[in-house]
């Protein structure tokens, strides 16, 4: 059973733990974007980077496992300097601030990120997108966090989503691209559960949402 | 990667059928495009979801592109930009009337871009259906439909011996070593991996043969593409029975019964070159059921990142070329989730010569420096451009005008990229910086892949930032967020026709570099970082 330093406070964690979850155990929270704990972790958001002593930079505390001895810092100046320039990146890719009640919202506030240094293109909205009697999706709003496609995977096991493009313009389908209802879907809502930008939503709650924020 | 496409892949390959990206590409070589049909097909024969097949036929750029009657493929790589810019893609625009990534409105002709296709020493270079014809008169060839096989590059070694320019003829395999013999002579060699990382090979071939595993694998990395380098081309091409006899070594040292080789498809001659002298070694019996060893050779579709190793394996897959995160290293859990050695073309050729002159032999190619040998390249503004296997040691001057005889037409270097686009740019003040791991990272630049690329007095140096970023915006796979929306911002900077804010630059330098999940988001700053700290006027700073 590994023990860590994380901030100055000692954990012992169970074998192959990583260091978030070490922090976790800890109390500390590191902010991500890209990790939900149902899901295996994926390393993509970079937003849960933390220092890690003897390492040459800061290290992804989601995919990193705790080694003995390994002493963390969860507010290293470098680690949350890059993690907020990504959040900045993140929000210059965007059309439109995200809504106030998502998950990227609450990491931006949590980071203190602002508008973003760093502006050009951004995702445009698709209109031929089918509908879904539950589910909408807007592909501007994408990150390509990748929790929709794992958690239809993962805790689904339906396989209806998929990461499509690269670099920029990589965003999610549904199917081979036909809207969720000529895809495998079930409707089962992961995917809208576990999205952090409401770029799939569950139609219902979408009102609601939209309500709520009107209030 | 997702595990349960993985057991997927793993099923569909037990079948013995090509794998879904290579299914994928013939329908585009036979059929133009791919239609939602293909896709449905494909993931019926593959068994993958219908989603994941769509996903990969949107990852690679020969899915994505439809093709023309005569598809036209012109090399946008830094050789090809080093010798004329843009200037021979609007030309192929011009003439053959249709833009770049576009097929003509009557499905005649397609025009697109390949980087590279290796034949760094004779830009600028396009191939036209299967012909790559490249160098003076090339694209004038093409526009008049007869263009011609280019010219392979000349080669030599400056070795008395030489450890990577010869063909292979399977003798050391036939050195009857042990498992443990063979890894602790390659361990005792000191070869590092010549990808780029410089990675120890003898302590990767010891994880890989303690890791826990009925089945291991061997994986041969020939989708390194580095515009500017064709050196594992020419191994692949010219050496193929090397490249497999490496692979066998391997093998036995660590306990793989099978292997696998990732082939660009930019480099069309190289999958078929492997397949013969695969063919040839199984009918010695050197591979096959008796040898105890054989391997696949997999071409891949287009992607640049795809060389990263653990895109490999999901390439090699049928999958996304995607990265993913490490841990798990592919020597514990790779592809098929076996215990997977990934090495490069060259690092695997290495090791015959290794094995028959012994490890110290090989440690005393270059006294004083990184063991072993290395080959560079240098592209077509030298006077004498092509392969040439050096010791580690020798300054990179005496390799530009010594070796490759400086810039012809008279010419003078301003500066020179090593090792590919991820590589530090060395002005021609610091040419007599030594050529090793160590010097060159003083200097903010690496070995990499070892090409030598020169850019002449009349470059100008934002437009290579500019050819640069755009290379690394499009080949960023896409999963992790700096590169994924960074390096796209970085292109945005430099081709803005504006200056471009050295501290807002250099806060996105430091996302990459230390945010990004691998190298090349890691990578992709290390050029420009050179191009601020020696052309900060050219790069037209504010």
């Amino acid at each position: 059973m590994p023990r860590v330093s994380i901030d100055g406070v000692a954990v012992d964690v169970p074998e192959g733990a990583t260091l978030l979850e070490a922090a976790r155990a800890a109390g500390r929270d590191v902010p991500t974007l890209c990790f939900d704990e149902r899901l295996a972790p994926f390393g993509a958001c970079r937003v849960c980077l933390v220092g890690l002593e003897g390492a040459p930079g800061p290290v992804a505390s989601c995919t990193t496992p705790c080694r003995e001895g390994a002493v963390v810092d969860t507010r290293d100046p470098v680690a949350r300097r890059v993690a907020g320039a990504v959040v900045e990146l993140v929000l210059s890719e965007l059309p439109e601030p995200p809504a106030a009640h998502t998950e990227l919202a609450a990491v931006a506030r949590e980071l203190g990120v602002g508008a973003p240094r760093w502006t050009g293109e951004v995702h445009g909205a698709r209109e031929d997108e089918p509908p879904h009697p539950y589910l909408a999706l807007r592909h501007e709003l994408c990150i390509s966090c990748g929790r929709c496609v794992r958690a239809c995977d993962e805790v689904q096991g339906t396989f209806a989503l998929t990461a499509t493009g690269r670099g920029f313009h990589a965003n999610v389908a549904a199917g081979i691209d036909e809207g969720f209802r000529a895809s495998a879907c079930v409707s089962c809502g992961a995917c809208a559960d576990t999205c952090p930008t409401d770029a799939i939503t569950e139609v219902s709650l979408l009102a609601l949402a939209a309500e709520g924020d009107r209030a | 990667m997702s595990s349960n496409l993985v057991e997927l892949a793993r099923r569909h390959h037990a079948s013995g059928e090509a794998n879904a990206v290579e299914l994928l590409a013939q329908v585009v070589r036979e059929r133009g495009e791919l239609t939602a049909a293909d896709i449905r097909a494909v993931a019926a024969r593959t068994g993958l979801p219908e989603a994941a097949v769509h996903g990969v036929a949107t990852f690679y750029d020969d899915l994505t592109a439809a093709r023309g009657t005569r598809d036209v493929r012109v090399c946008t790589g830094t050789a090809c930009f080093a010798a004329s810019g843009e200037g021979h893609v609007h030309a192929l625009e011009d003439g053959l009337a249709v833009r770049l990534g576009e097929r003509a409105p009557d499905g005649s002709v397609s025009l697109g871009e390949a980087v590279c296709l290796g034949l760094c020493h004779s830009g600028p270079a396009v191939r036209d259906g299967d012909v790559i014809d490249a160098g003076p008169g090339a694209i004038e060839r093409v526009l008049a439909g007869t263009a011609r096989p280019a010219a392979e590059p000349a080669a030599r070694s400056l070795l008395a011996e030489p450890v990577l320019l010869q063909t292979g003829d399977w003798t050391a395999l036939r050195h009857a070593l042990t498992p443990e013999a063979l890894r602790a002579e390659v361990e005792a060699s000191g070869l590092l991996g010549r990808g780029g990382a410089g990675f120890p090979a003898g302590r990767k071939w010891a994880f890989a043969a303690a890791a826990a595993g009925e089945e291991k694998l061997v994986v041969a990395n020939g989708d390194e593409g580095d515009p500017g380098s064709y050196i594992d081309k020419h191994l692949m091409e010219r050496s193929p029975a090397l490249v497999l006899e490496g692979m066998a070594l391997a093998a036995y040292a660590i306990g793989a019964r099978h292997g696998f080789v990732l082939v660009r498809s930019e480099y069309p001659a190289s999958k078929p070159a492997l397949q013969a002298a695969a063919a040839a070694a199984r009918a010695e019996g050197l591979l096959g059921p008796e040898a105890g060893f054989d391997v696949t050779i997999v071409e891949g579709a287009g992607s640049y990142v795809v060389g990263e190793e653990t895109a490999l394996l999901a390439c090699l897959q049928g999958l996304r070329g995607a990265v993913s995160a490490r841990p798990p290293f592919p020597a514990e859990r790779g592809m098929h989730h076996a215990p997977t050695l990934v090495h490069n073309v060259e690092t695997l050729a290495s090791v015959p010569g290794i094995v028959r002159g012994g490890a110290e032999a090989y440690r005393a190619l270059s006294p004083g420096a990184t063991p072993g040998s290395k080959l560079v390249c240098f592209n077509e503004r030298f006077a004498a451009p092509g392969v040439v296997e050096v010791p580690f040691g020798m300054t990179v001057r005496a390799l530009c005008e010594d070796l490759a005889g400086g810039l012809r037409d008279g010419h003078a270097i301003k500066a020179v990229q090593i090792g590919g686009p991820l590589g530090g740019i060395l002005p021609a003040a610091r040419l007599d910086t030594v050529f090793d791991l160590e010097p060159l990272t003083r200097e903010g630049c690496m070995v990499g892949h070892g090409s030598i690329l020169a850019f002449d007095e009349r470059t100008d140096m934002r437009a290579v930032a500019r050819h640069l970023l755009r290379f690394g915006a499009h080949e960023s796979c896409g999963k992790c967020f700096p590169c994924r929306v960074g390096l796209h911002r970085a292109h945005e900077m430099v081709a803005a026709d504006a200056p471009v804010d050295r501290a807002r630059l250099e806060a996105l330098l430091e996302t990459l570099e230390l945010g990004s999940l691998c190298a090349h988001g890691g990578g992709m700053p290390a050029p420009i970082r050179s191009l601020i700290a020696h052309f900060p006027d050219e790069l037209g700073l504010a």
